[in-house]
C-alpha cells in the first residue's frame, strides 16, 4: 500500500495535537509520582518496517541492552505503544512509585508493566481526548528484557509495511529515570489519523 | 411478539450474572457494587459488601497497593492492568479444578476502568476479575515440557551424562570468559582402552555396561569437583572434563585420581569381571589459542600420546615437549 505524506498542515495539527496530549500527560504523571517529568519533543513520522529496527536503535542508542513493553490500544486508533528502558533506565522502578524495595522478580515485572501502563495511559489517553475520540486499552506484556536493542523488531515477522510514529522521550531528573515511549499505527490508523486531523483543523 | 426486556433490565441482568467478576469502588474505597461471580467466590453477599469499604471487608487484601493503583485510575482516568503472571491472585478464591488440580487458586487477570458519570467527572473505579486459572495451568505444563525436553537434548541417552553438543556449548562458553576476563581453565578428554576388544569379547551389552560404569565415575568425580566443572561423552568410547579457574597442575591431580579411581574399579558383569583402564589427555587455555577448537585438539593431541606410550596414563599438552 502506497502512503501519501500528510500535508504541511496536518503535521502542524499533529505535532500540536501530540505535544498538548503530553504536556497534560506529563502533568497528570508528575502529580502521581511527585516529581518533575521532564519530556522531549515528541518526533512524529512515516517509517517503514524494514527501518524500524534502526530507527529504534538510533533513538535509544546502538548497542544498548534494552528492556521493553508492549501494549495494545483501539478502538479508534489502532496501534501498539512500546515503552523501552535502557539498563539504567529500569532501575528503582519500586522507588519511583514510592513502593519499599522488593527483591522478588514478579513485583520487579509488576512494576514494569504499571509504569509503562501508566506512560502509554497518560500519552494516548491524551491524543484521542484532543482528536475527540474514544480509545481502549489491552493489557500490557513484556516484549523483551535484556536483549539488544536490534532484537526487538524482527523485519520479516511484521506484516505493515507503513506506520505512523510517535517518539517521545521521558525523564524523571531527581529519580534518575528515563524511558522512551515509541507509537505505531499501522497503514489504517495513518488515513484515520488524517480524516481526524482534517477534521480538527476544520474546527479551529 | 415475544415481550422484550427493557435495555436497563438487560444489562443489570448481564452485569450481575455474567461470569466475569465484576466490582465498583468509589474515590473513598467504598464498594457499590459488586455481582453475582463475587458474591459466589468471596462467601460475601452483596448486601453485605456494598456500602461498606473494600478493605475493612477484605482486610486480607493489600491494601497500600491496591489503594495507590485504584488512585492512580482516578487520578489519570487512565485503565490499569493486573495479570496473573505477576500477581498470581488479587481476591484469594477457589479455582474451579478441585478434582484435575493444577493450581492452589484461582489465577485473576485484573482490569480496572475508571467510570465516566456523563459530566466528565470520575466517581467510580470499575473492576472486572477473569478466571484464568486454565491459562496459568497449560502455562506452567508447556514450561515444564519445554525445560524436561532442554534437559533432554542436553543429556546423552545411553550414560545420562552431558553429550557432546552441550559439552562444546559449555566449553565455547567458559572459553569466552576466560578470555575476557583471565584465570585459567583446563581440558581433559579421556578414551577407554582397549573398547573394541571388550565389544568383541563380551558383546555390546557388556560394552554399553562399561561405558555406564566409566560415566558413572565421572559423575563422582564431577561431583568431588566444584559444581562449575562440567562433564560429557564427547563420542564413542571418549569423555570430556571442562575444569574452569584450574590450571594445568590441577588438572593433572583430577586426571590422575580419575584414573586410578577407573583402574581400581573393575567393571562386573554377571560372572564375568571386566578391567577397564582409560587414557588421558590434559590441556590448558593459552592466549594463543584462536577459540576452544584448538584446547579440545591439543587435549586430544596428548591423549594419543598417552595411547602410543602405552596407555592407562595421563600425558598433559605441553608445545614444546616437557620431559
Amino acid at each position: 500500500m502506497s502512503i501519501a505524506p500528510y500535508t504541511a498542515d496536518q503535521r502542524d495539527a499533529l505535532q500540536e495535537v501530540v505535544n498538548i496530549a503530553m504536556g497534560q500527560g506529563g502533568s497528570s504523571l508528575a502529580v502521581l509520582l511527585d516529581t518533575f517529568v521532564a519530556l522531549s519533543v515528541p518526533r512524529i513520522r512515516i517509517v517503514e518496517s524494514s527501518a524500524i529496527a534502526e530507527t529504534v536503535a538510533q533513538m535509544v542508542g546502538d548497542n544498548t541492552e534494552i528492556t521493553a513493553v508492549r501494549q495494545g490500544f483501539f478502538s479508534y486508533l489502532r496501534g501498539e505503544a512500546i515503552v523501552i528502558y535502557g539498563q539504567e533506565g529500569c532501575h528503582d522502578l519500586a522507588d519511583l512509585m514510592g513502593y519499599d524495595a522488593n527483591p522478588d522478580a514478579a513485583i520487579d515485572q509488576e512494576l514494569l508493566l504499571d509504569v509503562s501502563n501508566l506512560l502509554v495511559g497518560a500519552c494516548m489517553t491524551g491524543i484521542a481526548k484532543q482528536l475527540g475520540a474514544d480509545i481502549g486499552f489491552s493489557a500490557p506484556s513484556i516484549l523483551a528484557e535484556r536483549c539488544p536493542v536490534y532484537n526487538l523488531f524482527k523485519a520479516a515477522k511484521l506484516n505493515w509495511t507503513h506506520a505512523l510514529l510517535v517518539e517521545i522521550s521521558f525523564s524523571l531528573e531527581e529519580k534518575g529515570f528515563t524511558a522512551h515511549l515509541v507509537m505505531l499505527m499501522p497503514e489504517e490508523s495513518i488515513m484515520t489519523m488524517r480524516d481526524a486531523l482534517d477534521r480538527f483543523l476544520e474546527s479551529l | 411478539m415475544p415481550p422484550r426486556l427493557d435495555d436497563l433490565n438487560l444489562l443489570s441482568f448481564i452485569v450481575a450474572r455474567v461470569n466475569v467478576g465484576i466490582f465498583v469502588v468509589d474515590q473513598q474505597m467504598n464498594v457499590v457494587l459488586w455481582n453475582r461471580f463475587m458474591e459466589v467466590h468471596s462467601g460475601r453477599p452483596a448486601t453485605e459488601v456494598e456500602g461498606s469499604n473494600l478493605f475493612d471487608v477484605f482486610p486480607e487484601l493489600p491494601k497500600s497497593w491496591l489503594e495507590k493503583k485504584i488512585k492512580s485510575v482516578f487520578l489519570l482516568k487512565n485503565f490499569a492492568f493486573t495479570s496473573w503472571e505477576q500477581r498470581p491472585y488479587l481476591f484469594r478464591f477457589q479455582d474451579n479444578r478441585p478434582v484435575t488440580g493444577g493450581a492452589d487458586a484461582m489465577r485473576q487477570n485484573c482490569t480496572f476502568l475508571p467510570v465516566n458519570d456523563g459530566q466528565g467527572d470520575m466517581q467510580y473505579v470499575c473492576i472486572t476479575l477473569f478466571d484464568v486459572t486454565d491459562t496459568s495451568v497449560y502455562q506452567t505444563k508447556l514450561q515444564e515440557a519445554m525445560t524436561s525436553l532442554e534437559e533432554v537434548s542436553q543429556r546423552d541417552g545411553l550414560t545420562g551424562i552431558y553429550n557432546r553438543r552441550h559439552l562444546e556449548h559449555h566449553l565455547s562458553h567458559e572459553f569466552n570468559c576466560w578470555r575476557r576476563y583471565g584465570g585459567e581453565l583446563s581440558f581433559l578428554l579421556f578414551d577407554i582402552d582397549h573398547f573394541k576388544k571388550v565389544n568383541d569379547v563380551h558383546g555390546h551389552l557388556a560394552g554399553d555396561e562399561v561405558l555406564r560404569e566409566v560415566a558413572a565415575n565421572v559423575k563422582l568425580e564431577a561431583a568431588l569437583l566444584r559444581t562449575t566443572d562440567i562433564a560429557g561423552r564427547y563420542g564413542g568410547e571418549e569423555f570430556g572434563i571442562i575444569l574452569p579457574g584450574t590450571p594445568l597442575e590441577g588438572a593433572l591431580i583430577v586426571a590422575e585420581r580419575l584414573r586410578t579411581m577407573v583402574a581400581a574399579a573393575p567393571v562386573r558383569l554377571r560372572d564375568v569381571e571386566i578391567p577397564v583402564t582409560i587414557s588421558i589427555g590434559v590441556a590448558q587455555a593459552d592466549t594463543s589459542m584462536p577459540d576452544y577448537v584448538r584446547l579440545i585438539h591439543d587435549a586430544d593431541k596428548a591423549l594419543y600420546a598417552s595411547k602410543t606410550q602405552g596407555r592407562n596414563r595421563v600425558t598433559c599438552y605441553t608445545s614444546s615437549p616437557r620431559e
